[in-house]
């Protein structure tokens, strides 16, 4: 802070703030394109793909990229199966996870570093060696080629657990206690201070998992068969064949699949973008 | 740090009850996580010690064996080695990336809600599709990346099928793929930290570096030690890009892993070979995980 | 919020609600789930084929299942053997066929060819004996060739004009086949991009989901050298031997020469939007390539001979059958019927496939068809000198793995073709020459 004239800040506000714009929509602008791509490649016919110089826009459109993807299969249904699995596991890991992160960031017993590290610990074994394991405990259940199978291993996750768990701690606990004077029991101070305190972190558990699910591939793979029972993402493997890939369909196919998520995405920021909450410690 | 620290006056209950009440919080994740997750993990630990196809019943005990060829192994080093460097050069750009995009998103910039969702929408593609059009990208006849370079009278680079640049392309794309997961969540955290901290900074007369580096980042930490621990795990653990953009080659050069693992279990049916080098990917993972926080603990929040 | 919750909660129950259907219906008609990775294409033909089926056997439901390529497919088949929920009917490739005899799990076909509903000797010497060679293991067939494949090579013949090269003419022996790729090979600006490529060689690499498929290709290259797999006991592999290099040195020429390490396009769009001369393929890709070539000019041809002989290599889909089955006769009457000269002859015509015996040759309609399809009888032509390797006893996956990073090596890496393929061949020879039953 130089003692210049009151304007000279102000000017080099703007342009400080037009270089960052500037920085923001170039770096969003790279980032986006791959996607863009996709979703102008899924309305191409095959022989403008592989062209050079590449061009983005199609040289004619071809809206039956889309209408030839659907025909290939019954993806209504499958997107049926993924929203209602991806919904359901949603739900529920909030709850089960926002439980299990207050008692680890809240109360004390013994043991509790132990369990914690336990969970941190399994997410460090890939997931290919514990998969056969996990089907043969679902099949002892009875439960392969159903919506169980899909569900019920994804109610709980160490994720979760642990993201909660790291927002729940840095949230002051003062509120608490005083809620505990007034005699709240702690289920009540979970839900009535801590989760209304959390939107922004529920949020982002929420949309990681639903997309986890709706991307998930390999277990939805192993445990099932029927075709009525099957994903978006299982759908979509029959585009990807061991020797030839069908760039158009399944660039149509992944348009259809992503573009509801990301709407998703979208509308659900507000709960985690300040200026709307302001801070939510405010409230 | 004072704000966050716990407050002893009030500490409430009894021990004991506040045992049973974990175990009553706790209970539907614990009956999950073991019937799912822990029991599994058992299983495979077990299945270390045994050599066993998969599809026969018999699983025959082989003690340390399968732990002893692997460090026999050259290809194992080998691999150690690629995932060591996809991980060093992943985290620090993944990290460092999505932190600056998140502080950079927090302040008022128009068309936030646009610019947040282009930035997090490589998370939402599917790892498929996103390593056809990668692939395409990488074209060095027909792709992006030369095209640009033509601009500037460079290359074409072989981007996929030379083995020095090939580890530098997955880089990338992992980079490309996954920061926005870290950006939503360092996102997440700064809306946790209350606009108050930064008045009452900015009325004492700190400038923007100090209040960043003062009030932002160690407010933040538990949110960094959770992505710094995650990143680590997911970069150890990269597979599907793998899988899809290079199959681990050319020549090895992009083979990591996971991508050991799985060829062992399901291209050779060695599932307890595969087991043996998962549970030391999760000893090295746990090992750095500690450390983590060891150097969490000394250094700013007690987790307690 | 809450009612968009309740609307889920509706939509997800009833969803739930419409389970599984069970295997045997009230009225005796019995499920035979059939398991396959047909690409998309291909399955309009396969359902036709399965309404054929059941129009003739009214007991008979076949409900078929698709399971994506690549590895799903072995992934599914292990944790379906070990929960004891296996279809009745499955795709098997070759070298899965080792394991799922030692866990049990599938029937010898001889069960089935000595039954009661069995099969004459006539018609199983009708078979291709490639097909049945590679449909066994240790000298017994566990499973029956649903149709045929082999490899011919596709040409662009407004490509080979252009190049001043005669359209009907293509590559006859190595020799033509290098110099042509190399003629057709144009980048006219210099600027180290291709505006076209001879010729496509599938090197990709060694640990990936093509390697196999890389292997595969090869194997006609190592036959027409006067090249072998391995030694009649067994304890020792041949492809380093004098044919192996030939072959191995015809690629990493052409590899190099042609620089096809900056070709990592996808070689059916190459071929499609005529930036591509000549490629390998096989007849699956028949029926989709008649859409998406529909704007090229382009033939097929026999793959050039090699200094030895003339060869290809001949795969096909093999279905085996699941001890598990609760119906493995219903299960084997689908086998049967499949391989019945009319049969045959209309699902080839219909999905491109080669038929697997040689009487469909005198089935008049697929006369009529292959008259009207030169492509297509390039192809069909060729199963005259088709083999298929061997599949051996043990390690039959590792040294294939073996063979893939030989090629990966001498094409893309420093080591010459001799260097190569010795340092595979020991790792191979040591695995042979292990004690059995460790």
């Amino acid at each position: 802070m130089t003692g210049s004239p009151t304007h000279r800040p102000a000017v080099r506000r703007a342009a400080g703030s037009f270089a960052m714009h500037l920085a923001v929509y170039i770096l969003a602008l790279c980032t986006v394109a791959p996607f863009l791509w996709m979703i102008l490649t899924s309305f191409k016919d095959l022989g403008d793909i592989f062209v050079y110089p590449p061009k983005w826009l199609p040289a004619g459109l071809h809206p039956e990229n889309y209408v030839r993807a659907f025909q290939a299969a019954p993806f209504g249904r499958f997107y049926l199966n993924s929203l209602a699995v991806a919904l359901t596991v949603t739900a529920g890991q909030l709850v089960t996870c926002s439980m299990a992160a207050f008692a680890f960031a809240r109360l004390r017993f013994r043991g509790r570093d132990l369990l914690f590290y336990i969970f941190l610990g399994t997410m460090m074994i890939p997931y290919h060696v514990t998969m056969i394991p996990s089907f043969m405990i679902l099949h002892r259940l009875g439960w392969i080629d159903t919506y169980k199978a899909l569900i019920v291993p994804g109610l709980a996750s160490a994720f979760g657990t642990f993201l909660l768990r790291q927002f729940f701690l840095s949230i002051p606990k003062d509120l608490e206690d005083s809620a505990y004077i007034d005699g709240c029991s702690r289920f009540g101070v979970l839900w009535r201070i801590i989760l209304p305190l959390s939107k922004p972190a529920l949020a982002t558990l929420a949309i990681f998992t639903f997309m986890g699910v709706f991307n998930d591939f390999i277990w939805a793979l192993v445990v099932i068969n029927s075709e009525e029972m099957r994903t978006v993402q299982l759908g979509l493997a029959v585009f990807r064949d061991r020797y030839v890939t069908e760039w158009d369909l399944l660039m149509a196919g992944s348009v259809t699949a992503t573009l509801p998520i990301l709407m998703v995405f979208f509308f659900a920021q507000k709960y985690f973008i300040k200026g709307i909450t302001l801070s939510g410690l405010k409230e | 740090m004072k704000p966050v620290a716990e407050n002893k006056k009030h500490r409430v209950p009894i021990l004991s009850t506040q045992g049973f009440s974990a175990l009553k919080f706790l209970s539907p994740t614990l009956v999950i996580f073991i019937t799912f997750v822990l029991v599994p993990v058992f299983f495979s630990f077990i299945l270390s010690f045994h050599k066993w196809n998969m599809f026969s019943a018999a699983r025959s005990f082989v003690g340390l064996s399968n732990y002893s060829r692997l460090f026999r192994d050259p290809e194992f080093w080998q691999v150690l080695k690629n995932t060591l460097v996809y991980t060093l050069g992943t985290v620090p750009l993944n990290m460092g990336f999505s932190l600056a995009v998140a502080v950079l998103l927090d302040r008022r910039i128009f068309g936030k809600k646009w610019v947040r969702t282009a930035f997090f929408a490589p998370v939402v593609i599917s790892p498929v599709a996103a390593a056809v059009i990668w692939r395409w990208m990488y074209d060095p006849n027909f792709g992006l990346f030369n095209y640009f370079l033509g601009w500037f009278r460079l290359g074409p680079v072989n981007w996929l099928n030379d083995p020095r640049s090939a580890m530098f392309a997955l880089i990338l794309m992992g980079v490309w793929k996954s920061f926005g997961v870290n950006m939503v969540l360092f996102s997440a955290g700064l809306q946790g930290i209350p606009e108050s901290y930064y008045e009452a900074a900015e009325i004492d007369g700190a400038g923007k570096w100090t209040r960043f580096w003062r009030i932002t980042v160690p407010l933040l930490s538990p949110t960094t030690f959770f992505i710094l621990v995650m990143s680590m795990i997911g970069s150890f653990q990269v597979f599907d890009t793998v899988w899809v953009l290079t199959s681990g080659g050319p020549l090895g050069s992009t083979k990591v892993m996971v991508f050991y693992i799985y060829e062992h279990a399901f291209k050779f049916f060695e599932m307890g070979y595969a087991s043996a080098v998962a549970y030391v990917l999760f000893a090295m993972l746990a090992f750095l995980a500690l450390i983590q926080v060891k150097a969490m603990k000394s250094s700013v929040l007690d987790a307690t | 919020m809450r009612r968009s919750a309740a609307v889920f909660l509706v939509v997800l129950i009833s969803i739930l609600r419409c389970g599984k259907p069970s295997d045997q219906a009230a009225d005796g008609r019995v499920t035979v789930v059939f398991w396959h990775s047909f690409v998309s294409s291909t399955i309009p033909a396969l359902n036709d084929l399965i309404v054929q089926f059941e129009n003739a056997h009214p007991g008979i439901d076949i409900k078929t299942q698709y399971v994506p390529t690549g590895d799903a497919l072995i992934q599914k088949l292990i944790t379906a053997v070990q929960s004891k929920t296996a279809p009745d009917i499955s795709w098997v490739h070759a070298n899965y066929i080792e394991s799922l005899v030692e866990a049990d799990a599938i029937y010898p076909m001889s069960r089935f060819i000595q039954g009661r509903n069995g099969l004459n000797a006539g018609d199983l010497a009708d078979i291709y004996p490639a097909l049945l060679q590679y449909a066994s293991w240790k000298d017994t067939l566990y499973s029956m060739p649903m149709e045929a494949t082999n490899l011919a090579l596709l040409y662009n013949k407004t490509l080979f004009s252009q190049a001043g090269l005669d359209p009907a003419k293509p590559p006859q022996n190595w020799d033509e086949l290098h110099g042509f790729a190399k003629k057709m090979t144009v980048d006219s600006n210099g600027d180290g991009k291709f505006d076209q490529v001879g010729f496509f060689l599938p090197v990709f690499p060694a640990a990936g989901p093509n390697g196999p498929w890389m292997v595969w290709q090869w194997f006609p290259y190592l036959w027409q050298a006067g090249g072998a797999y391995i030694n009649d006991p067994q304890t020792e592999v041949l492809y380093n031997g004098p044919g192996g290099r030939a072959a191995l040195a015809l690629w990493r020429n052409l590899y190099r020469d042609l620089r096809l390490n900056a070709f990592t396009t996808d070689y059916d769009v190459a071929f499609a939007s005529g930036r591509l001369a000549m490629v390998m393929d096989g007849p699956w890709n028949l029926p989709r390539f008649e859409r998406l070539l529909a704007n090229v000019d382009w033939a097929v041809a026999p793959l050039p001979a090699g200094p030895d002989r003339r060869a290809t290599i001949v795969g096909g889909e093999y279905l085996t059958i699941f001890k598990q089955s609760a119906n493995p006769d219903s299960a084997w009457a689908f086998l049967k019927w499949i391989i019945r000269p009319d049969v045959q002859a209309k699902w080839a015509i219909k999905s491109g496939y080669l038929p697997v015996r040689r009487a469909v040759l005198n089935d008049p309609e697929f006369q009529v068809y292959i008259q009207a399809n030169p492509k297509y009888r390039a192809f069909v032509e060729q199963m005259e000198f088709g083999e298929s390797q061997k599949p051996i006893d043990r390690f039959g996956l590792e040294i294939d793995r073996h063979i893939a990073e030989a090629i990966e090596n001498a094409c893309l890496g420093q080591k010459d073709v001799a260097e190569a393929l010795e340092e595979s061949a020991q790792k191979s020879n040591r695995l042979l020459q292990s004690p059995v039953g460790e």
